[in-house]
């Protein structure tokens, strides 16, 4: 037992010291922000510049201003100014010249033929954003019904409005009374990719490690000092207790930039409502009026962390136990190409599975996933925020233990043979030979 | 009772598929002693030693560790340093020692005293705190040797020690193997090539070839043994005129040197057991001028070479 202990501290301190890991670990939560902030400043970039010509050639929806000299909207509200979207209007169409020539992004071409079958033309030099398409359909189709009602029907178009009505759904959990089930697959999700990249890369630094001590002959001596068996469980260990690592330093360091950006937030008065300055919002009651965010109040993050532990614990054991035999079967990387097919794609199919299972985390396909062991890990994470018996999740981690315990005898034999042969990859029936061989 | 013998070998067997790489070896190491296991290639010494060190099991036979059955809490008294070795290339070469040493259930304080006076007693106490990679490979030998010794094991098995090391150095581990044995009754089993070696630590050794013991014994008792008659002699003139002279009475195994300049030969004869060596030399001498004579002495290599090829021709 102290042999392994000493084994797991070696795997797991020579790791956690490179500078690879500790700037790999500080690295993540900012590359998260950077992406985020980038990609949030790309969108706004792109939907601020589009500029779209309105060719109404009947007059149906814009008419002439004598003040401003131009066409403007009959109706100003079906074409309300945003910050991703401008319009401008014209009788006739531009020449393509003049329209390339011109700063106009799209322009949109439409006769009173419309009225018959509800069809514009538009046309652009660059593919337009489809959030684009389905804005200016929206505005024109208000400006056409407004047309209608008031020109063709005679009608007052505001009593029209009023009596216009539109039915929304809105979903709400019996249990969990929020309505945001998508947004909280998502932070399952969130938590699933993370997990399924743990996984992977630790798996292969397992794999890698087997490798390594094969290659430099290093484990002859090892396993003349304790059994292959110890070897191997202190090596999946170490390196799982890595990955914990990472996970609890990210925790750690993502509560801190959360915490600080939120008092930052406040101090600097940037919670504070613009209708009303003499308001100053704390940051819990600022994301609460946020419809977007609000439900991220109500996931109980201290379970995502424990069962996210604890899969992470069960599904890297199952998992790492393949990656050590794999190690242990080659004398090189290349070679375990091989041998990591079948391997991975249990894996890589509970990562395309999870996907799936963002909009339906509660369909069959994400209740049957968060029960096979291969799968468990990854798909299970995604229902815990949407709330999953814990009987479910006993099961579910039950199923994932037995297996990876499975996994390590199963992997414990092929290893144990393996670590000790050089030359030829060998095949499979090599390794099931192996796995029934008695040293 | 204490058994007399560190190892006690019985009818040991292993296979490996189709292949048998033990049949029914018998080995028996005396306590405190410093014992050859000497074999080409594929002999099956790298088999029978992780049998020893507990890596893997024979399929038959049984293997006495100091008068017990050997199980895996004897395994702590072994130390065993293997031909093909390593280090862990991420670690520091005191930190990496000192990962054995607490492997082998030594305290940390204990371990890095002991580690600290082998350092410094293979002068290499000044790379405590190098990285691995940065070891030439003698160095890293010396703190291989050094993992294997430490923890002052009962029985230390030593895979071709000394590949690797510059000849002061090689002499600098043979010392301090010599000085294990002697000074902490430390037994040894020693698998070479380095017949140089063998000569100069082993009292006894055991000589496998295709799995089987083929030859074992003292290693002064085997060399008198492998005489087989066999005398060195020096005279003038020509080779052919001695070979005439000496017609029946001796055969002329092999022509050891020869100076043209002073036509002085010396050759190596096998005269039949009987033969009274001084009579013959006596009527020789009335042949031919006869300038030294004395018995054949072989080296181990010789012993070696010759058993394994009779062994040979006996198999083909």
């Amino acid at each position: 037992m102290s042999s392994l202990r000493h084994i797991i501290f070696r795997e797991w301190n020579t790791r956690v010291r490179r500078k690879a890991f500790i700037y790999g670990t500080l690295a993540i939560p900012l590359l998260l922000m950077a992406v985020m902030g980038v990609t949030a400043w790309l969108e706004q970039s792109q939907t601020q510049s589009s500029k779209v010509l309105v060719v109404d050639v009947a007059g149906m929806v814009s008419r002439w201003d004598n003040q401003l000299e131009a066409w403007i909207p009959i109706c100003p509200e079906c074409f309300p100014e945003r910050t991703s979207v401008s319009y401008r209007f014209a009788l006739e169409s531009m020449s393509d010249e003049a329209f390339l020539a011109s700063d106009i992004d799209i322009m949109v071409v439409f006769d009173d033929a419309i009225l018959q079958h509800h069809k514009a033309q538009y046309f652009f030099d660059k593919v337009p954003p489809i959030e684009l398409e389905s804005i200016v359909e929206n505005d024109l189709s208000s400006a056409i019904e407004r047309f209608k009602v008031q020109e063709m029907m005679a009608l007052d178009y505001e009593a029209y409005k009023r009596l216009k009505t539109d039915v929304s759904l809105t979903g709400r959990d019996i249990i969990t009374r929020d309505g945001h089930a998508l947004g909280r697959s998502i932070v399952g999700f969130f938590f699933s990719l993370f997990l399924f990249m743990q996984i992977l890369i630790y798996g292969m630094h397992v794999m890698r490690g087997v490798i390594e001590e094969k290659a430099n002959r290093i484990v002859e001596v090892v396993i003349s000092i304790v059994q292959p068996s110890q070897l191997m469980a202190g090596k999946v260990i170490g390196i799982g207790l890595v990955g914990l690592t990472q996970f609890a330093l990210l925790t750690i360091l993502t509560i801190v930039l959360v915490q600080g950006g939120a008092a930052l937030m406040e101090s600097m008065g940037w919670l504070t409502p613009s209708a009303d300055a003499s308001i100053s919002l704390d940051f819990k009651s600022w994301m609460a009026g946020q419809s977007a965010w609000s439900f991220l109040l109500d996931v109980n993050w201290g379970l995502m962390l424990f069962c996210t532990a604890l899969f992470y614990a069960g599904g890297f054991a199952l998992y790492a136990a393949s990656f050590a035999a794999i190690g242990a079967a080659v004398d090189q990387e290349s070679d375990a190409q091989y041998f990591l097919l079948p391997v991975m794609i249990p894996l890589l199919a509970s990562y395309i599975l999870a996907i799936l299972a963002i909009e339906n985390p509660e369909g069959t396909l994400a209740v049957v996933g968060s029960f096979v062991p291969f799968t468990a890990p990854v798909m299970m994470l995604i229902r815990i925020p949407l709330g999953v018996p814990w009987w479910e999740v006993a099961l579910s981690l039950g199923g994932v233990f037995f297996t990876a315990w499975l996994m390590l005898r199963i992997a414990g034999r092929v290893y144990r043979v393996g670590i000790l042969m050089h030359g030829k990859r060998p095949n499979w029936r090599e390794l099931y030979r192996w796995m029934t061989y008695h040293s | 009772m204490q058994s007399s013998f560190a190892l006690n070998i019985q009818g040991v067997v292993k296979s490996f598929r189709d292949h048998q790489a033990l049949k029914d070896v018998d080995m028996k190491v005396r306590e405190g002693t410093v014992f050859g296991l000497l074999g080409p290639n594929g002999a099956g010494k790298t088999t029978l030693i992780r049998m020893l060190t507990g890596i893997t099991a024979p399929d038959k036979g049984q293997i006495e560790f100091y008068g017990s059955r050997l199980k895996r809490e004897h395994i702590a008294q072994i130390g065993y340093l293997p031909e093909e070795r390593g280090l862990y290339k991420g670690m520091r070469v005191g930190e990496q020692a000192l990962y054995f040493a607490r492997l082998r259930g030594l305290g940390k304080a204990d371990a890095e005293a002991r580690l600290r006076m082998w350092f410094e007693k293979l002068e290499v106490e000044g790379w405590w705190n190098r990285e691995v990679a940065d070891l030439s490979k003698g160095m890293a030998q010396k703190v291989q040797f050094i993992i294997s010794v430490m923890h002052e094991p009962r029985l230390l098995i030593l895979d071709e020690p000394f590949s690797g090391f510059d000849p002061i150095n090689a002499q600098r581990v043979r010392e301090a193997v010599l000085e294990l044995n002697r000074e902490k009754n430390m037994t040894v089993l020693l698998s070479t090539h380095d017949m140089g070696s063998v000569e100069e630590l082993c009292g006894e050794v055991a000589l496998l070839n295709r799995g089987e013991v083929v030859l074992s014994g003292d290693v002064q008792e085997m060399r008198n043994q492998a005489r087989d008659g066999r005398i060195v002699v020096g005279f003038r003139g020509t080779v052919m005129a001695f070979t005439v002279a000496i017609g029946a009475s001796a055969e002329l195994l092999e022509v050891r040197s020869s100076d043209s300049v002073g036509h002085t030969h010396e050759v190596l004869l096998r005269l039949p057991t009987d033969t009274d060596v001084a009579k013959w030399l006596h009527w020789i001498s009335g042949h031919v001028e006869i300038l030294s004579c004395s018995p054949w002495q072989p080296t181990m290599r010789d012993i070696f070479i010759e058993t394994v090829e009779n062994r040979e021709k006996e198999t083909a």
